[in-house]
């Protein structure tokens, strides 16, 4: 019985340490793609200045497929979109380290909810697509 | 180039009053760009969600890195508003500018009588409280549902309630701009019996998923401009920054009379705007 009880409050322990640990990891990590993302997004408005353009001025659409171009050839624009779809990709990585976190600890529940909120996200970038298509 | 410094200081100062007054700074984001520069209320919109999100990533990592935001009651709801988030991205681009324009008024009266009253939830978060961490798992699996999404001296209760008020705010944060923590804090606190600086801190990290799901149905359907979110989105993000610095040396009494005001000008020339 007494066995039983250290047993399970180890388990207990070492979970809640491991627990610590991934929300220390998530924060960082929020905080660290923030600063990345507002770095981009200063490259490109220093280069929207250097070039003359107005904010008023209508931006380019994203294009993927031309992005790394883009940003090889110096273009403010790139380096704006870049920053933007960091900014956007902070949170959803944040769920996913999440996801992680929770199924090393066994958590399944917590897994399928993360996992929820990614399929969330991909049905709604799945129908904006569809629709502009 | 004055355009670009009108922006970056504009987002500057809507940072710095959202992050004084405990705000995302939505609510003055979309004000600025559409009365200030001119911009159609959706653009304004889809640029807020950036700043939104920028803001809310920021703070959000400094209150899960000491343990203050509830990570499993966050993710939870996290599922529901960004469903919320997903109609209501879908929807906007189907309702006219007008009517878009009378809803933030309204939501901007809202906010300005709940703060007058002072019945608004406060931002009284205190830096350096170190709670339990609330990734905590059950190894035995004995605990209930609601016994796993609460914390350290509080129980959740009103899950029903809370998932429908979160999927509410989501669609809210889609429509308008907005992180939504005029709606969450509240639900989390009155409803759900999660004290009030954790409500806040849960809420902030909420606030990136919602805005996200719908900023990215923005994105795709061509209605954010780098141009204009690259300037704002660092101003917004300075003035924050600055804001929480400087939050404990300011009297926030007269800050909170002066931003009523504000925003209820801001209301009155939208619906203007509306009616001319």
């Amino acid at each position: 019985m007494t066995t039983d009880r250290v047993v399970t409050a180890t388990a207990a322990d070492v979970s809640a340490h491991r627990a610590a640990a991934a929300e220390r990891l998530i924060g960082r990590l929020l905080i660290a793609v923030t600063y990345v993302a507002v770095g981009l997004l200063a490259i490109g408005v220093v280069l929207m200045v250097a070039a003359g353009i107005s904010p008023l001025s209508e931006g380019p659409p994203l294009d993927l497929a031309t992005l790394g171009a883009q940003l090889l050839a110096g273009e403010p624009a790139a380096f704006l979109w870049l920053g933007l779809m960091t900014v956007v990709a902070a949170p959803i990585g944040r769920v996913i380290v999440a996801a992680v976190a929770y199924a090393r600890d066994g958590d399944w529940l917590m897994v399928g909810i993360s996992l929820g909120i990614l399929a969330v996200m991909a049905v709604g970038v799945g129908s904006a697509l569809t629709v502009t298509v | 180039m004055l355009v670009g410094l009108l922006m970056l200081g504009g987002g500057a100062v809507a940072g710095g009053f959202g992050s004084l007054l405990g705000l995302g700074g939505g609510v003055l984001i979309v004000p600025l760009l559409t009365l200030g520069f001119g911009l159609p209320l959706r653009e304004a919109v889809g640029v807020s969600l950036i700043c939104v999100i920028m803001t809310s990533s920021a703070a959000a990592g400094v209150y899960l890195e000491r343990h203050v935001a509830n990570l499993r009651l966050g993710m939870t709801l996290e599922l529901f508003t960004a469903i919320g988030a997903l109609v209501g991205g879908s929807i906007a681009f189907l309702l006219s500018e007008r009517l878009l324009s009378v809803l933030f008024a309204v939501l901007l009266l809202y906010v300005a009588v709940t703060m007058a009253r002072g019945q608004r939830a406060e931002p009284d978060l205190d830096p350096d409280l170190a709670g339990p961490p609330t990734l905590h798992s059950d190894p035995g699996g004995s605990l209930t549902a609601l016994e796993r999404l609460s914390g350290d001296g509080y129980r959740v209760r009103n899950l029903g309630r809370g998932v429908v008020g979160a999927a509410g705010a989501g669609v809210a944060s889609a429509l308008l701009g907005i992180g939504g923590g005029i709606i969450k804090v509240p639900l989390m606190h009155l409803a759900m019996g999660v004290p009030l600086r954790v409500a806040t801190a849960t809420s902030n990290m909420m606030i990136g998923i919602t805005a996200a799901a719908s900023a990215v149905i923005y994105i795709i359907h061509g209605g954010i401009d780098p141009y204009v979110a690259g300037p704002t989105g660092i101003g917004v993000f300075l003035g924050a920054t600055a804001g929480s610095r400087v939050s404990h040396r300011i009297d926030l009494r007269y800050l909170r009379l002066l931003f009523v005001v504000v925003l209820t000008y801001t209301a009155v020339q939208l619906l203007v705007r509306v009616v001319s």
